[in-house]
Parts: C-alpha cells; sequence; structure tokens
C-alpha cells in the first residue's frame, strides 16, 4: 500500500508541474498579413495591405502593438504576396529588436492562397501548443482581450475541449461609421453560456431566417444581435488548426465558423463570443473603413495608440498634439493664412503653402502642398506633391504622386503610387487612377484569381506603349484610368469595389429573397415530428440488425446514423435516446416479448459489448451520459417485469466505460422524479450496484492519496 | 562578456519600462500610481549608474540625460517620471562636488551678484575621475529611493493637524495620497467626506467605496452639484498629477470647478502633493482620451485640469506644509536650474 501511496503521490505531483507549464507557456499570436482579396488594388500592387500607412505607421504595427499589449509572446507572421517587403519592414521595426518582449517570426510562402491554408500550415509545422489569438495584418484595436481569454480558458477546463473558438466582438449600434457593411453580421446567442448558434453576415437584406432547431436546445435565454462589429480577432484552440486541416474545403473563418455551427452537433465543437463595450477593433477592409478608422485614430478613439506616442519606436516619427486634434510631426512648415481646423495629422518635413484650408486629414512625410489648396477627409501619404489652387474631398493619393495646377479630385478618387494628374482638371467621383494598365492585370487574371500575388513586372513594356489618355488624367497626366465595373460576373465586381460596396436594396431582388425565405421558412421551421422519431427509430433498428448480419464495423454503423440523423432531422440527445432504446428492445425484437430475464441479459450483453464503440461516439459529455442513463430508466419502467435486469446492463456498460460512475452515481442521487422511479431505485439489485460503486470510488480515491 | 550581458540585461529593462510607460495609465497596460512610477524611474536610474559604462560624472549624466529624455517621451502626461531625471541629475552633481572637496554651501543656490560676476557654472566640465564617486552616488540614490518609500505616510501623519471633528469635507476624483490622509485622520476624528464622482471615468466611486470601508461617513455627487453643495463644506482637499513652478496644479478634470467654487464660498483648498510631483514645467498639455463612440458626433473628453496658484490655499508635502507662492523655492532646492530642460 505503501508503495502504491508514493506511486500515486507522484503522479499526481506530475500532473501539477504540467499544469503548471500549461499555464506559463507564452500566449501565441497568427499574424495573417495577407488578406487574400484584391480589395486594395490598384493600390496593393506596389504594397501589400498590412504595410499601407494609416496615420503614418504601417497597418502591420498596429496590429502587433495591439498583440503585444495584449501579453503576446509570439508572433507567427505569414506573408504571401510581397512577402519580401513585409519581411524587410518588420525585420527593420522595433519588433525584431532582441528586447522585444514579443518574438516575431515571420513565415512565407507563395502558395498560401486563403487563411484555411495558412492554418493547415500551422498545423502541419505544429507552430501552436496552446490557446492563440488569430488576427489579421489590418486589425487596429485597443481592446483587452485577457477577459476574453480567461473566459476560453475556462470554458475549455469545464468541458473538456468542446468550446474551439472565441469571437471577440463590439458593440456598437447599426449605422456606426466603423461598421463594415460587408462585415455586417447577426448573431444568434445563448444568453448565459455566450455560445454562438447562429451567425450570418445581413448583407443588406431586410428579412432574415432563423433555423428553429438553434431555439430548441438546453437554454431558455437566447439573443439575436445586430449591433456588434466583428473586430476580427478570435481566440483560437489548437484543435482550430487541426479542423482546418481535416475540412480542407475551408476558405475563410466564415467557412470555419458556418461548419461547426452546421456540424455541431457531429462534431460536438462549439463556438463562443466576447462582447465588449469599451476599447476599439476594427478591420480596415475596404477604403471606406480605411477612411473611417483613420479619422476614428487621429480623433483618439485608439487611446494609447495615438498619433504623438509613437509606439513603433521610430526616430523622428513623434510629434506634437494640439487642441483640436491637430498633431504636427518634426519640421513641418506652415504658410502664412494657413489653417488647420481640426483633426488633422502632419508628418514630419512637410511643407504647406499659404492660405490653405486643412480639415479631418492625414498627410504623410516629406510633403509638399502649394497655396489655396483645400483638403477635406484626405489621406496624402508620404512624398506627395500637390500644387496650388488644388481642392481633394475624402480621397487617398498614395506615395509619389503629384498633382498639378488647379486639379479638383472629386469624392472617393484614388491616386495610386507615382500618378501624375493635371493641370486643370476635375476627376469625377469614384475615379481609381494607376500606373499600372488594367488589362494587364487580366491577362494574367485567369490562374491566380484569389490572391493578391502576380508578377506585375514582365508586361511592362508591353504597357508602357499604351499611351496615356491626356482627357482623362490631364495634359501633363501620366497613369490610367481603373473603371470600377471592370470585372466580368457581377460577384467580383462586389469585391473589387474600393471603398466598399454601397448597398441599395433593390426591391426585386429583395421580394425575391423573401419569397424563398418564406419559403424555406416553412420546411424548416416545423420541428421533427413524431413520425419522423419513429421512423428514424425504424431505421436506426434496420441499420443494427444490417451490421449484426454483415458484420459492418462500428465507424460505418456510426457513419450511416449520422447521415439518417440529418435525412430524419433529429438532435443529438435523441439520437442517443433512440440509439439506447432501439439497443435494449433488440432481444425482444429478435425473439419476442415473452423472455425471461436471463434470457433477455444473456442476449443482450454481448450485443453491448460490440457496439460499445457506437455508444462511446455519441455519450462524451456529462450531459449525454445522464440523457443515455435516463434513456435507460425509461425503458425499464416501460418493461417493469424485467427491472432486475437493469442492474446488469448498467454494470455491463460501466465494464465497457459507456458510462463514468460519477455519471451513474449523479444519476442515481438527482434523477428521481416520480415515484414511479423512486420506485425503481428501492430495487435491491440496484442499490447494491451503488453501494458497490461508492466504495470502489472511495477505495480508488484512497489509493490516490 | 559579462559586461555586454549586463548592458544588454540594462537596455531590455529600460525597453520594458519605456513600453510600460508608454501604455501606462489605459485600459490595456498595468495602471500605477505616479508614486510607483517614481520609485520605479529611480531604481532604474540607480541600476544605469550601476551598470552603464561611464568614469566621470559628465558622462554619466550624459547617459542619464539621454535615458531621460526617451522616458519622457514615452509618456509626456506622467512628469514624475522627469522630476526623478532631473533629481538623480541634482544628486551626481552634488556627489561630484562633495569629491571635488567644494562645500555645500557654495553650490547652493547663487546670489545674484554671483550670477553677475562668475562665467556661471557651465566652466566646471564634471571631467575628473574619482575613485568613490559610483558608491556615492548609488547611496545617495537610495536615500532618495527611502525617501519616495514614505512619503504618503508622511503626508497623513500631518492629517491630525489639519482636519478637526465633525467638519465636512470635500474632495475631487480618486488619489491614493488623498485616501491616506483621511483615513489617517479617522483613526481620532469623526468627519464627512463629500466626492465628486469626476464623470466619465468615475474614479470617485472608487474613492468612495474605499473611504465607506474605513467606516468614513461619505457622500458621492455629480460634477455638476459641486457648486451646490459646496457651501456646506468646511474644508476642500485634492490630490494633483503635477505640480508646476509657479504653484498651479495640473489635476484631474474638475478640479479647476471645485477651486473656483471654493474661493466663491472662502472655503480654504488644501492640495495633498508628495515632493517628487514638484515639476519645473510650465506649459500645460491636455490630453485627452476617448472611450465612448458615437458616429457623427465629436466627443472631446480632457483628462486633466490647470488650476492657478491663486486658488490654492495650501500645499501638504512630505516635508510639511506651504504656500504656493513658495513652491518656486522648493523647486530651487530641488533640481538644478541647468538641468530644467533635459
Amino acid at each position: 500500500m505503501g508503495l502504491v501511496a508514493s506511486r500515486g503521490g507522484k503522479q499526481k505531483k506530475g500532473n501539477v508541474t504540467s499544469e503548471q507549464e500549461e499555464e506559463e507557456q507564452p500566449l501565441q499570436a497568427v499574424l495573417v498579413a495577407d488578406s487574400f482579396n484584391r480589395r486594395f488594388f490598384p493600390i496593393s500592387k506596389d504594397q501589400p495591405r498590412a504595410l499601407l500607412p494609416l496615420g503614418n505607421v504601417a497597418m502591420i504595427d498596429y496590429t502587433l502593438e495591439f498583440l503585444t499589449s495584449t501579453g503576446v509572446q509570439e508572433t507567427f507572421v505569414f506573408c504571401c504576396w510581397m512577402s519580401n517587403k513585409i519581411k524587410d519592414h518588420l525585420l527593420k521595426s522595433k519588433w525584431c529588436r532582441p528586447t522585444s518582449p514579443n518574438v516575431v517570426h515571420i513565415i512565407t510562402s507563395d502558395l498560401y492562397r486563403s487563411l484555411g491554408d495558412v492554418l493547415r500550415d500551422v498545423d502541419a509545422k505544429n507552430l501552436v501548443r496552446n490557446d492563440f489569438i488569430l488576427v489579421y495584418g489590418d486589425v487596429v484595436s485597443n481592446i483587452d482581450v485577457s477577459q476574453a481569454l480567461q473566459e476560453h480558458r475556462h470554458r475549455r477546463k469545464v468541458d473538456k475541449n468542446i468550446s474551439v473558438m472565441t469571437m471577440v466582438f463590439k458593440e456598437s449600434s447599426p449605422g456606426h461609421k466603423s461598421r463594415c457593411e460587408e462585415d455586417d453580421v447577426i448573431v444568434a446567442m445563448d444568453s448565459k453560456s455566450k455560445r454562438v448558434l447562429h451567425y450570418q453576415k445581413t448583407q443588406g437584406l431586410k428579412k432574415l431566417q432563423f433555423p428553429m432547431n438553434i431555439f430548441q436546445h438546453g437554454s431558455d435565454e437566447f439573443e439575436i444581435r445586430h449591433d456588434l462589429l466583428d473586430c476580427h480577432i478570435s481566440i483560437c484552440s489548437p484543435q482550430v488548426a487541426e479542423l482546418f486541416t481535416d475540412n480542407f474545403d475551408y476558405q475563410t473563418r466564415n467557412d470555419f465558423v458556418r461548419g461547426i455551427l452546421v456540424n455541431e452537433e457531429i462534431l460536438g465543437n462549439q463556438i463562443h463570443l466576447y462582447v465588449t463595450q469599451d476599447g476599439y477593433g476594427a478591420r480596415v477592409s475596404n477604403l471606406q473603413m480605411y477612411d473611417s478608422v483613420s479619422s476614428d485614430m487621429v480623433r483618439r478613439w485608439v487611446y494609447p495608440l495615438t498619433p504623438e506616442a509613437n509606439f513603433t519606436d521610430q526616430q523622428g516619427q513623434g510629434c506634437t498634439h494640439s487642441r483640436h486634434n491637430v498633431y504636427r510631426g518634426a519640421e513641418v512648415s506652415l504658410g502664412h493664412g494657413s489653417q488647420m481646423e481640426e483633426n488633422v495629422l502632419i508628418g514630419r518635413d512637410t511643407s504647406i503653402g499659404a492660405n490653405c484650408h486643412i480639415s479631418n486629414s492625414v498627410i504623410g512625410n516629406n510633403c509638399t502642398i502649394g497655396d489655396n489648396v483645400v483638403l477635406d477627409r484626405a489621406h496624402m501619404w508620404n512624398n506627395v506633391h500637390i500644387s496650388s489652387n488644388v481642392e481633394i474631398h475624402q480621397s487617398v493619393v498614395c506615395d509619389g504622386a503629384v498633382v498639378k495646377e488647379a486639379v479638383r479630385l472629386n469624392k472617393q478618387c484614388v491616386l495610386a503610387y507615382n500618378v501624375v494628374i493635371g493641370p486643370n482638371l476635375s476627376l469625377p467621383e469614384g475615379t481609381v487612377v494607376s500606373m499600372h494598365h488594367p488589362e494587364e492585370e487580366e491577362e494574367d487574371d485567369d490562374d491566380e484569381f484569389l490572391s493578391d500575388d502576380q508578377e506585375v513586372g514582365h508586361s511592362k513594356d508591353k504597357t508602357r506603349q499604351k499611351a496615356f489618355n491626356p482627357a482623362e488624367v490631364g495634359p501633363e497626366g501620366k497613369g490610367y484610368i481603373w473603371k470600377a465595373s471592370m470585372n466580368d460576373t457581377e460577384d467580383e465586381e462586389l469585391a473589387q469595389c474600393l471603398w466598399g460596396l454601397v448597398l441599395n436594396p433593390d426591391p426585386e431582388s429583395d421580394s425575391e429573397s423573401e419569397a424563398s425565405e418564406e419559403s424555406q421558412d416553412r420546411s424548416r421551421s416545423v420541428s421533427p415530428e413524431i413520425d419522423d422519431v419513429n421512423a428514424f427509430q425504424l431505421e436506426v433498428l434496420g441499420t443494427l440488425q444490417r451490421g449484426l448480419e454483415e458484420n459492418i464495423v462500428c465507424d460505418n454503423l456510426v457513419l450511416e446514423i449520422n447521415s439518417l440523423k440529418y435525412a430524419y432531422n433529429i438532435t443529438l440527445k435523441e439520437v442517443m435516446q433512440i440509439l439506447t432504446r432501439v439497443v435494449l428492445e433488440y432481444p425482444f425484437q429478435q425473439q419476442g416479448t415473452q423472455l425471461t430475464t436471463l434470457q433477455y441479459t444473456g442476449s443482450l450483453l454481448p450485443l453491448l459489448k460490440t457496439w460499445s464503440p457506437v455508444f462511446k461516439n455519441y455519450i462524451k459529455r456529462a450531459q449525454d451520459h445522464l440523457d443515455c442513463l435516463s434513456a435507460v430508466e425509461e425503458l425499464f419502467l416501460e418493461q417493469d417485469t424485467h427491472q432486475t435486469a437493469m442492474v446488469k446492463v448498467l454494470m455491463k456498460m460501466y465494464q465497457l466505460e459507456i458510462l463514468e460512475e460519477e455519471a451513474i452515481l449523479k444519476w442515481f442521487s438527482t434523477g428521481a422524479t416520480n415515484d414511479k422511479s423512486r420506485q425503481l431505485r428501492k430495487n435491491q439489485g440496484l442499490q447494491k450496484f451503488i453501494q458497490w460503486l461508492k466504495e470502489a470510488e472511495d477505495e480508488s480515491s484512497e489509493e490516490g492519496e | 562578456m559579462p559586461g555586454a550581458d549586463k548592458e544588454a540585461d540594462l537596455t531590455e529593462r529600460i525597453e520594458a519600462f519605456l513600453a510600460d510607460l508608454k501604455r501606462g495609465g489605459c485600459g490595456t497596460g498595468p495602471i500605477r500610481g505616479s508614486g510607483e512610477t517614481a520609485r520605479e524611474t529611480t531604481a532604474l536610474l540607480r541600476k544605469v549608474t550601476a551598470q552603464a559604462r561611464w568614469s566621470s560624472a559628465g558622462d554619466l549624466m550624459e547617459i542619464i540625460r539621454k535615458e531621460g529624455r526617451r522616458m519622457t517621451a514615452a509618456q509626456p502626461s506622467e512628469t514624475t517620471v522627469g522630476n526623478m531625471v532631473l533629481r538623480v541629475l541634482k544628486i551626481i552633481r552634488e556627489e561630484y562636488a562633495r569629491s571635488r572637496g567644494s562645500s555645500e554651501e557654495t553650490d547652493q543656490q547663487e546670489s545674484l551678484h554671483k550670477l553677475l560676476t562668475s562665467g556661471g557654472l557651465s566652466d566646471e566640465n564634471f571631467r575628473q575621475h574619482y575613485v568613490h564617486l559610483k558608491a556615492n552616488v548609488i547611496e545617495a540614490i537610495n536615500e532618495l529611493l527611502t525617501e519616495l518609500e514614505g512619503t504618503t505616510d508622511n503626508i497623513a501623519m500631518q492629517a491630525l493637524e489639519h482636519i478637526h471633528s465633525n467638519e465636512v469635507i470635500m474632495t475631487v476624483g480618486r488619489s491614493r495620497t488623498v485616501e491616506a490622509f483621511l483615513k489617517d485622520a479617522a483613526r481620532k476624528r469623526k468627519f464627512h467626506v463629500i466626492v465628486a464622482e469626476c464623470a466619465p471615468f468615475c474614479q470617485g466611486h472608487e474613492m468612495a467605496t474605499n473611504l465607506s470601508k474605513a467606516s468614513i461617513e461619505t457622500t458621492v455627487i455629480a460634477d455638476a452639484a459641486i457648486f451646490a453643495v459646496m457651501s456646506r463644506v468646511n474644508k476642500v482637499i485634492i490630490g494633483t498629477q503635477t505640480v508646476l513652478a509657479n504653484g498651479g496644479l495640473r489635476a484631474v478634470n474638475g478640479t479647476h470647478t471645485v477651486a473656483l467654487a471654493a474661493r466663491h464660498h472662502s472655503t480654504p483648498l488644501i492640495v495633498c502633493a508628495p515632493m517628487f510631483k514638484l515639476s519645473p514645467q510650465v506649459v500645460i498639455t491636455t490630453v485627452v482620451r476617448n472611450r465612448i463612440i458615437l458616429s457623427k458626433v465629436n466627443v472631446h473628453c480632457p483628462v486633466f485640469d490647470y488650476v492657478p496658484p491663486e486658488l490654492i490655499t495650501l500645499f501638504i508635502s512630505n516635508i510639511g506644509g506651504n504656500a504656493p507662492s513658495y513652491i518656486y523655492r522648493l523647486m530651487s532646492e530641488l533640481y538644478h536650474p541647468e538641468d530644467h530642460d533635459l
């Protein structure tokens, strides 16, 4: 006994240290520095999206600062499109200094085509050991996720790895400008457990449908929320990477979430959500979002990530902050009579001429701006030259662009890298000008359609020959106009629109979708009828019979039962109850109801042994155990002549490790609801069995000490 | 090489401290009191003195100035960091002068006549090497640390001289020093405290809970009610973020309102401020933080108020009570005039 005791002690100690190790393992993060779409085309042709400046700081720096401040100690940055540029940037930044608290590993590959590929690679390389944070390289946030992380870990401890992901949402009312219209989601969740029951993008629809079965689960409080903003920050358990490997058709997180929710009952995985009220989190997914995140940043919503904080620790990046949110970098010169009204950020070495009027704008480093210029909601990056008498409204002007005299840029114009415009020209709303010819991109478009990456260089000679159109870009202009509706298919047009899609609900399509919804409603909203359950029961019986006759492997039986479950729309709980019932009634089915108790148990026990893998597949959580037990109880209440057999069945199931002793004890002590079941529990055999279980437990616990 | 190791360790410590400072005071970082920041800064500067490579006082001052500039730039609103750097610089000057053998009196404040006749202090170049300088400087910094440890207690000890039985006292927001001050007085006297909540961050709520736990009769009022309630108040006791060179304050938003209301009702205004909060700065920068997200509405949320010295009756620091007009004198004792801008 002494020997056993000491060994037990040692084992316990071992467990404790491994737990501690788990606690102490560094928090890891996976940062995907590629968008896998071309929303920022043609800007992202020259610079990957993660490096585009927002408030004169590359977007990826915001993401890394966010991760570091939440205590991430190891970050894997995955890059694909223009990976060299990202790598160079990171190696020069403070994140790769030896003193950085957050170790950054850069992993590049041209083969990534989607988030799915990245996570499959994470799984293949076995990079993550514990829960990790998954973000894109264009997320700007100051949310403290440690609370969410704690909740996530707690859930995983309580329900053995059932929760695989916790998504972070921020509360913000519909219509808020930092809500991205394409990302507008509606979420149904369980208010108590914060479990996601349904997740759907609204896509401008007026009517939405929810499958009824989500409301038939255990909980009695639900929330359907439309006031949530997806921050694109998710806390994932290592299983997420495995699940992506198992389901090679998952491309995006959206696929994943949908897949998990649909297959929840088969795989038993759940997704939870964390809603924060303060803090800021948004993903710069299109230029509309770029505009609003940038202005929020200048208005200090993302404190402490403010422009004057210079959190990237770069030399000469610092600036001063004065009233009305005017920020000035070093060596800024401002001409006589120029006004900086409010929310203006000016980078270092920029000079501004006389009588300019600037409001709500961000101006990069080393820019020159002439006299009498009006800038409103303009985003100008580095080394931009603006001549006199120019007017710019809500537009993006990229590095090295030149705007000549008396040009007017109306709303939502984009001047990509090194474009020259003017003089004396007014660009209509939504014009996109780039040095890359639009066709050059279409030529090699076919094979690489999803990612940003493609070689641009080789077709340059060809495009050089095509002349610039002076009517479009002005007499001295250089650049090609990109038409918004350039792509053939409608889908791609939606995905291409640089400023984000403007959803104008078109009445025809609306009614159409309504109609289809209604028809679906009718078919879906009806909960599984009794007929279905009966039919399902018969089918399960048939399956098991066949399994016995043809000696089919239990795994295949499980598959068959799963598919039946879908065909009849049966919940997991019911599947288990029916399965238990069918198995227990099996001897009666085969040999008639006049069996003696002895005969009954004699034929049942081998069957239980054969089908134990099937049971084990369905009985996992504590609740499952109780459900199974109550099904057993129900059956024996009906067959009251055979009540003595119940003990043997329970004993067998316990021995086969289908049921756990804790569950049986719990069922025995709490499960009695009416007289009959109380009567049942007074059965001598059962009492003895319980007694025996309790003693066994005591003994084992003694041994443990 | 152990030396290189040490230096790497030192830079790592400094970087970590800078990062902490940058995130400090907001939701994402560890929130610390200014006393803690002061102690950490001083401890870090002691480490710099002990581990960096320097041969003369001039070198050391240069190193400390360089690090000090970075630290103050990391969180401009936290003046304590800069103050501590200045204190350490002053210590080095004094120790150097002592090693050179000149008496402390001559190094004290120059008289007007001396300033005119001598060519200023700049001819002193701090280049001479003294064996014991390092040990002496570290010793002096240790003394400074001990002083910092005891500041709150020293201030709290004076509470009974200022708070009498059955008084009504108003305070605003939360200050650790004021909290300790009131709690100390509550051991012997019974009085009533009114706390202005200081929306939107509502630090006042926390203050009120802490005070009521110490069984002090406490009332929380909205900021708008400050003037209305002031007529009942016998004394206003507040904390501050910084004491400026002219005797003014940079304190939590709402303090100016309280000070004006107190002046209107001729209520004495007492400021509890440890010496490390004295800053040679005069300029005011407003810090704005935003929390609530609204669209189409601009929200301004300034964090600090400037309170002019005329409105203040008395400063209570760890070395005793002083009038605002005396602050300049304290300032010149604490910091060397040549160091005022780093």
